[in-house]
């Protein structure tokens, strides 16, 4: 009689050859819907999408047939589309140097005008396998990166539960991942262009990120902006070549094509301990690059004040977070998680429903179908927070001032509000949503059924 | 005097639809003096200035607000963007800082220095578009013609005005995608509005206007907010389409239906 195997050996095995294999199995089930990511099963694309991510959605539906050269693709387009011949013929790819090849139009979009593609970075790499290299090479810094932009905005819960033509400008600005072109603008492909600090701003700028103001606020930003005109941008972002720095001076100091390897704080969104050996190494990476000009200490005690700042906004960030912990432990968050309209992708946690608040029960998405004092903790977080810290990176003194005093006064305004709600009491707040305010609405009863 | 202007108004202009050269004639002039040459010389140019709100509203733009009285480079004066900035409430004001944060805006302020502002406003002359190459394409003076009148209303003839002049750089099938997906985005800030208008309605029969102050105050917030959107998806501004827009609506929204439901609870 053969024994029954122990415990540990026939478990050990069933989760390795049944649960990690389904596990898997759900996982590519999920991303294999109409959209993309994984929640591509619970929306599907605007048709514009197929500009932001080409993969996953582009599919050439032209009607002109035939197969052209590109000499013939420039002479047709000269009439149809004139500026992008314009800007092509006053490109590089028509006057290459040292005997290149000019690159015309079918080298990048090919030749069979029913079957055209919309290039992505894998099409420019075939000749900039350097720069291409290490744009993916990102990756391994993680979220936020450009190469990995893209997926994560389409993993995003409020991106997933949202209508899609409203979250299309997501897109727009996530799409650096998918195409050069976000920097290097069509058809001109300019390197001089990206290293100009604006080539960044359409994107890096308003109440998240106002890289743009805080930049072109300090004393980098007006140097740029009283001299840049005059610099000679066809050097490389190298030592010695700008007076100033520009965005892409610091972020992707002599011309690589990462910007998340030295990034400390990230995007400042959770507390992170700088002091870790892996951001030792990235400070000093910090401190050779502000050799360039400065003082090796100087440097030094400048990203030193960068963690006092972020150490002060995080101290106010969790008083914030605390009154509205207890808030929601005595349940007096009106309207309670559970009395809110169910949004489309709701329904997957529909048993572990509860107001999310602090970036770890996802905070990101905290910005709509919240109650108005955790709205208030979402701009506190993320126009607040993020307009003192990106002051402080960027060396404006000025906007630190006036981001932290915009903390103070969120933080004083949740705290009377939570006064309030204390004051009201608990069995006195209506716990059925009176003449169904929060449940009903053109808006919301559209976003139920529409995402 | 006046015959002699005419005589060189009319041999220097070539009407070709659009203003070709115009440093022939010389000379400081007021509006009514450009307005009885030019009717003569390009009569249509008037003909939709006086169409356009330029011409119609209470504070009269009219061809010296933009072209100033020096006839020196008058085209060319009025064609950059700071003839518009300046009346249209600044960098910062969202009409202009919509723009301005555009790939198209800040391909414009990257190229500023070797920009050629003495071309016409047509067939991609220009790298990026400024205001006026797509506001007055081809010197067409009715601005109006290419602006939403009613934010709360779709306006095919401003999308099919808008179609042509994207064309000059950009595919059709790209266009018309930008256009459908444009208006779909401001219908659904359009679907907050109206969701917060009817709350408030129906507010406004149980409770004071003294009572709703602060929801008035967020409604006109609310305004700022879909107006946004629409310059974002027009301007192609991501920032305003989304974070100047579609989230703050949603804030909006959600803090209106805070007010009211508090004066519910307790009233």
């Amino acid at each position: 009689m053969s024994k029954r195997k122990p415990a540990y050996i026939w478990f050990p095995l069933l989760v390795v050859l049944v649960a990690i294999p389904l596990g898997f199995f759900y996982v590519d089930w999920n991303k294999s819907g109409e959209g993309a990511g994984l929640y591509s099963r619970h929306w599907s694309p605007e048709a514009i999408f197929a500009y932001w991510s080409p993969t996953n959605f582009y599919q050439s539906t032209d009607s002109v047939v035939g197969e052209f050269s590109g000499e013939q693709c420039v002479d047709c387009h000269q009439s149809v589309t004139p500026g992008v011949v314009n800007d092509w013929r006053n490109s590089r790819h028509s006057k290459p140097a040292n005997n290149q090849n000019v690159v015309y139009c079918s080298d990048c979009h090919g030749n069979n005008h029913q079957a055209l593609h919309l290039p992505t970075p894998d099409v420019c790499a075939d000749c900039h396998s350097v720069q291409h290299n290490q744009f993916v090479d990102e990756k391994r810094y993680g979220f936020p990166s450009h190469s990995l932009a893209l997926e994560r905005a389409m993993d995003a819960r409020h991106f997933a539960d949202k209508p899609k033509a409203e979250v299309t400008a997501c897109l727009q600005c996530h799409s650096v991942a998918s195409k050069c072109d976000s920097c290097h603008s069509r058809h001109l492909f300019s390197a001089a262009e990206a290293r100009r600090s604006e080539a960044c701003i359409s994107c890096h700028s308003g109440p998240p990120h106002p890289d743009d103001e805080t930049y072109f606020h300090s004393k980098h930003g007006q140097l740029y902006l009283k001299e840049g005109e005059n610099w000679d941008w066809s050097k490389p972002l190298g030592k010695g070549n700008y007076p100033a720095p520009t965005c892409a001076y610091c972020h992707m100091d002599n011309g690589r094509h990462q910007v998340a390897d030295k990034a400390i704080w990230k995007f400042g969104l959770k507390q992170v301990n700088p002091l870790t050996s892996a951001n030792q190494l990235k400070r000093n990476q910090w401190i050779e690059l502000c050799a360039d000009c400065h003082e090796k200490n100087w440097s030094a005690e400048q990203l030193k004040q960068l963690d006092a700042e972020r150490k002060l906004s995080w101290g106010k960030l969790y008083q914030a977070e605390a009154v509205l912990r207890d808030l929601r432990s005595d349940d007096l968050i009106q309207p309670s998680a559970k009395q809110r309209p169910p949004y489309p992708m709701d329904s997957p946690d529909a048993f572990l429903q509860y107001q999310r608040i602090g970036f770890f029960e996802g905070q990101a998405s905290a910005f709509y179908n919240v109650s108005p004092i955790e709205r208030d903790y979402f701009e506190m977080w993320y126009f607040d927070n993020l307009k003192s810290y990106k002051a402080a990176a960027h060396g404006d003194a000025s906007f630190v001032r006036e981001g932290q005093a915009e903390m103070d006064a969120s933080l004083e305004t949740i705290k009377k509000k939570a006064e309030r709600l204390r004051s009201t009491g608990g069995e006195k707040l209506e716990k059925e949503d009176k003449g169904n305010i929060w449940l009903e609405g053109e808006y919301t009863e559209y976003n139920r059924d529409n995402n | 005097m006046i015959s002699r202007t005419f005589f060189f108004c009319f041999s220097a202009m070539v009407f070709t639809g659009y203003v070709v050269a115009d440093d022939k004639v010389s000379g400081v002039f007021n509006n009514a003096q450009c307005v009885q040459c030019h009717e003569k010389t390009d009569g249509d140019l008037i003909v939709s200035w006086r169409k356009s709100v330029h011409a119609k509203s209470g504070q009269l733009v009219d061809c010296v607000a933009c072209h100033g009285s020096d006839h020196e480079n008058v085209a060319t004066k009025a064609r950059q963007d700071q003839a518009c900035i300046e009346c249209h409430g600044g960098a910062k004001d969202p009409v202009v800082h919509s723009y301005l944060t555009s790939k198209h805006g800040v391909l414009n302020r990257i190229e500023a220095s070797n920009r050629d502002w003495s071309k016409p406003l047509a067939m991609a002359n220009y790298r990026a578009p400024g205001c006026a190459y797509c506001h007055m394409r081809a010197g067409e003076h009715d601005v109006s013609i290419s602006v939403r009148q009613d934010i709360m209303q779709e306006s095919r003839s401003v999308q099919d005005e808008m179609r042509a002049v994207c064309h000059d750089c950009h595919s059709p099938r790209y266009i018309s995608r930008l256009l459908e997906n444009g208006e779909a985005m401001l219908e659904i800030a359009r679907m907050k509005v109206r969701e917060a208008d009817n709350l408030i309605k129906q507010a406004e029969t149980k409770f004071s206007g003294q009572q709703l102050a602060a929801v008035r105050q967020q409604r006109l917030k609310m305004q700022q907010h879909l107006l946004n959107v629409g310059l974002g998806a027009g301007h192609q501004s991501p920032d305003y389409q989304w974070w100047h827009g579609q989230p703050a609506l949603d804030g909006d929204l959600l803090r209106i239906k805070g007010f009211i439901s508090e004066l519910m609870s307790n009233p």
